[in-house]
């Protein structure tokens, strides 16, 4: 089971404290609800858990991975998958895309094919496949991001306020993807301000509050996650 | 128009379309002067501007306020610097690169690059920091990543390439010092066009001038279709 773990760790914007913890872990088979005020630290939080920002105290390390290569100066990158709140689409086409993380996918060709083709039929993305990304709305914009996500099969994700702005059926389209991810086994991460559908299928939720981050409940087994829990489909369009 | 005009242009447009020699040898060295000037620096100025946008190090304010102001010399005083620099006496003297088309190269590179380094340095700097964030999280490498960036910056890159070419391209203080404006050997467009006016044989001035105004229109209406189909990024 892969696991990315946290420890004494302080993040400070100049002299301002956002956070101080002493161990937080991500693993396999979890998903965490991120709650907080603006400005408390969420997206900071994760970032730093996906090696892209670095604490300004504290250690951050990996478990249960491959052994980075050594031409790899951040061990943490590529470990967990972070989706902005307002994703990032390359410049091209839908299908652009989705096919930039087919050469990073550790699977057989074969089986890449399988799980873009079913991406695409999750996200109900087959009609825009030839439209530029830059044209789609905001909804579409997050489902071609969690679509190309969804393809990698990560061991890690976290998803930064996926649902805000969001009409109702992208939101179901989300949590369909969002749902086979956790039944595959991908340990999730979820920012919202709020109690969503994808805030459901938390079993644990990190409270970032008064400059700490609360865990409830406080342990959680990190037993393999049972699929029968949730109710798996596929929403089609009206 | 008066009849003198038209007729000038006549013998412009004839001079172009009958393939006259002493028009295309003209033309051919001052795109082969240019286009390796470019090829040389291209790649070197791009890692700079990209460094310089990215890197954080001691001196970069300077650098970067360094490579701005050069932007602005004029090509006479590069010219000035090179000829200095390539004269028997100079510290290049015995490369004997004085009035041949290698001492060209060498005064439009240092035309080239600053143009060159100051506009891909603020093409990088504009670039949307997720870009890069995506790419390392899904796990692309530090190469793979930085090839996005330019890819996702490919219209301002090619508007530096274009800027940076017109500039050396059209120059003609540089090339008239350190070339010495020699028949067949050192004459490019700019240079024979102003010994062409001086000498009072407009039609060959104007035959010139007219290929560098069809490549100002071509380069510019290409990069105008790409801008074009650049859609504004929105969150």
């Amino acid at each position: 089971m892969v696991k990315i773990i946290a420890n004494n760790i302080e993040m400070r914007f100049g002299s301002r404290l956002l956070y101080r913890f002493d161990r937080l872990s991500l693993a396999q088979h979890q998903t965490i609800h991120l709650q907080g005020d603006n400005g408390s630290g969420k997206t900071t939080l994760m970032k730093m858990l996906a090696g892209l920002q670095a604490p300004s105290l504290g250690e951050i390390h990996t478990e249960g991975f491959a052994p980075t290569p050594w031409w790899r100066r951040n061990p943490l990158l590529g470990k967990a998958v972070y989706l902005h709140q307002h994703p990032y689409l390359f410049d091209g086409s839908v299908a652009y895309n989705l096919n930039y993380v087919q050469p990073l996918c550790d699977m057989t060709e074969q089986e890449i094919a399988s799980r873009t083709q079913t991406a695409i039929e999750m996200a109900q993305l087959g009609g825009l496949l030839n439209q530029r990304a830059a044209s789609l709305s905001g909804g579409e914009r997050q489902r071609l991001a969690i679509a190309r996500a969804w393809i990698m099969r990560p061991h890690l994700l976290m998803l930064d306020e996926p649902t805000s702005n969001m009409d109702k059926l992208s939101q179901q389209l989300v949590l369909t993807m969002v749902s086979h991810l956790k039944q595959q086994g991908t340990g999730m991460l979820i920012s919202s301000h709020q109690s969503c559908l994808l805030t459901g299928l938390c079993e644990q939720t990190w409270q970032i509050q008064n400059q700490a981050i609360q865990v409830s409940p406080s342990s959680l087994d990190e037993r393999p996650f049972t699929p029968s829990q949730q109710e798996l489909r596929y929403v089609t369009a009206n | 128009m008066s009849e003198g005009w038209l007729a000038l242009i006549q013998q412009a447009l004839s001079l172009l379309f009958s393939l006259d020699p002493d028009v295309w040898s003209i033309v051919s060295v001052s795109f082969s002067v240019s286009l390796a000037a470019l090829a040389i620096t291209l790649i070197p100025s791009m890692i700079l501007g990209f460094v310089l946008a990215f890197a954080r190090f001691p001196g970069r304010w300077f650098a970067t306020n360094l490579v701005q102001t050069t932007q602005s010399i004029p090509t006479v005083v590069i010219g000035l610097l090179v000829y200095l620099m390539l004269t028997r006496m100079g510290p290049l003297g015995d490369l004997k690169w004085l009035f041949t088309q290698k001492g060209m190269i060498l005064g439009q590179m240092m035309i080239c690059a600053p143009v060159l380094i100051a506009m891909s340095q603020a093409a990088f700097t504009s670039v949307d920091k997720r870009a890069w964030e995506t790419s390392r999280t899904l796990g692309a490498s530090w190469l793979r990543s930085v090839w996005l960036v330019c890819r996702e910056l490919k219209v301002p890159l090619l508007m530096a390439i274009v800027a940076a070419f017109s500039r050396i391209l059209t120059e003609v203080g540089c090339s008239m010092m350190v070339g010495g404006n020699i028949a067949g050997v050192t004459r490019n467009i700019p240079t024979a066009i102003a010994l062409e006016t001086s000498k009072g044989d407009f039609a060959q001035a104007i035959a010139l001038g007219l290929v560098l105004l069809i490549l100002a229109l071509v380069l510019n209406f290409t990069l105008g279709t790409l801008r074009g189909r650049a859609e504004p990024r929105s969150l």
